[in-house]
């Protein structure tokens, strides 16, 4: 096993992947017997160029694909063969936030974060609550009613990121999740996302913005070739 | 509040803002339901006329017992009251030799020599028995005329059993080609319903994809959708009706005299309310289905 841990699992491990390997097409690999952990609270970077198999792990994750061989245990629960009927549960305790936001454009900013906690069966005044609550976070409370095209990208990545908090999943995804934006609201959605982390949540963002690694100075996996090239410790953000 | 009454409160809001956020497709699913449901209704117009003039053949359905001549008169009435509480007999007429001989002269016409030639009466005294509902059937005529056979005071029985097997199978014919059609128009209207909420949740596939991203389960994404396709499909079954009303309306002053000589003087007649409801009640469950097939096919990765 070349886990970076070692053989023996760490306490504190939220995902386990054992030699993963995915491939769409015979002979070709996404990813190539891929080996880590992510601890509980750990914010880290995947990076690499296009094609290099950031998105691929993330499906893996939140179980929108299955692993062609290997083991992925999240939470002491392995996920890499889970039925059909399993897969909502799973992913109700992860929030998952999109480079093209996923929003729902015929409802409501209010309503496209309740969405995840009218999921969860929560009482319609605590989801009303809840949702003023996340929308104040992300400073889009009196936007609320409006319909989520009639705001900026970086409007609808924040309405995507309450979204993706409501229901305060242990574990937060996030694809690419600045790809659309300019710097300035780049660095408002990252500031969020840290945000999130500070308070406890397991973070792996894909990018491959070099810069937004640097600034934020956490763990990075390098992905080349849908293998790991690199695992990074965290450096410190950059002052 | 429970999960189900908070399912339920979301299930109705969602369904609701569906129908009022998607309109254009709503009203072409409801459309396109409300067409297909005007032909099967037509149809099904055109046959309950149909059977009604059917079911004047048959009310002309009657045996008629001649009775002996020996009989006196004063004993007819008490052999038609026996007649009467035989079992399917509807009424019993009697009618005299005299009364028999107007009816033959009305029939051939005053002007004829011909019974004037004959010093008496020839024509029998007879019973004319009229039948339920129930034995206008080859098989309950059958039983009524084993039960009149062998009757002290009847000569010979008369009842038209090829007539009536005829009818018998005319009815089943119809009822036959009725049941054939109706399913082929069932089957093609299924497919077409289905096929346009197909698109229309195409449409809106997106909104499957971020439910299931967000958790939701398969019956949590797809109970709006169906109680969407249920709504358009009252409405579709609403619409055929008004459309076939109207034209019923319409058509009728224009057709009426055809329609005499086609079903005799049976009065035409629209549907009635429970057929109303049964289309009504046909345009929501296409829409059910319709949407099950579309959202099954859309859950599909």
């Amino acid at each position: 096993m070349t886990s970076p841990a070692g053989d023996v699992p760490r306490r504190d491990a939220l995902v386990q992947m054992y030699h993963v390997s995915k491939s769409y097409l015979p002979g070709t690999f996404a990813l190539r017997d891929v080996t880590l952990e992510v601890h509980k609270g750990e914010f880290v970077f995947l990076t690499g160029p296009s094609g290099a198999g950031k998105t691929t792990l993330l499906k893996l994750l939140f179980a929108a694909e299955q692993p062609s061989e290997g083991q992925i245990v999240l939470r002491g629960r392995n996920i890499a063969r889970l039925r059909d009927s399993a897969i909502p549960g799973l992913r109700r305790r992860i929030g998952v936030v999109f480079q093209d936001f996923k929003l729902l454009t015929r409802r409501s900013v209010e309503d496209n974060v309740a969405i995840a906690l009218e999921v969860l069966g929560r009482h319609p005044r605590e989801i009303r609550r809840r949702t003023f609550g996340l929308l104040k976070q992300v400073g889009l409370q009196h936007r609320r009613h409006h319909l989520p095209l009639s705001l900026s990208g970086g409007e609808q990545q924040r309405i995507a990121l309450a979204r993706a908090l409501a229901g305060e999943p242990e574990l937060l995804l996030a694809d690419e999740p600045t790809g659309n934006l300019d710097p300035d609201l780049t660095l408002e959605i990252m500031d969020l996302i840290a945000h999130a982390s500070a308070r406890g949540t397991t973070v792996i963002v894909a990018t491959h913005d070099h810069s937004l690694v640097e600034r934020y100075g956490r763990r990075t996996l390098h992905l080349e070739g849908g293998r790991v090239k690199e695992d990074a410790a965290a450096a410190g953000p950059r002052r | 509040m429970s999960r189900l009454a908070a399912d339920l409160r979301y299930f109705t809001r969602t369904s609701l803002s569906g129908l009022r956020t998607s309109t254009v497709t709503s009203v072409v699913s409801a459309t396109t339901i409300g067409v297909a449901l005007v032909l099967v209704g037509a149809f099904v117009l055109l046959l309950r006329n149909m059977e009604g003039l059917l079911d004047t053949f048959g009310d002309d359905l009657r045996v008629t017992a001649y009775l002996e001549d020996a009989l006196e008169p004063s004993a007819h009435s008490a052999l038609a009251d026996r007649v009467s509480t035989i079992e399917g007999v509807q009424e019993v007429e009697v009618v005299s030799k005299e009364e028999a001989l107007r009816r033959f002269q009305e029939g051939v016409g005053r002007t004829t020599g011909l019974l004037a030639a004959l010093e008496e009466n020839p024509l029998p005294a007879s019973l004319e028995i009229s039948l339920n509902d129930a034995r206008r059937t080859p098989e309950g005529l059958r039983v009524v005329v084993e039960a009149l056979d062998g009757l002290p005071g009847v000569a010979d029985l008369a009842y038209g059993q090829e007539w009536v097997e005829g009818y018998a199978r005319v009815v089943g014919l119809v009822r036959g080609v009725a049941l054939g059609v109706g399913c082929v128009l069932a089957l093609a209207t299924l497919l077409i319903v289905a096929n346009t909420i197909r698109l229309a949740v195409y449409a809106r596939r997106d909104e499957l994809e971020i439910l299931s991203l967000v958790g939701a389960s398969r019956p949590f994404i797809a109970t709006p959708f169906l109680v969407e396709g249920a709504i358009q499909g009252a409405l579709g079954g609403v619409l055929a009706v008004t459309v076939l009303y109207v034209l019923f309306r319409l058509a009728l002053p224009e057709i009426e005299a055809g329609l005499t000589v086609l079903l005799g003087f049976a009065e035409p007649r629209f549907l009635d309310f429970r057929s109303v409801l049964s289309l009504i009640g046909a345009g929501a469950a296409l829409g059910l289905v319709g949407s099950a097939v579309a959202v099954i096919q859309g859950l599909r990765k």
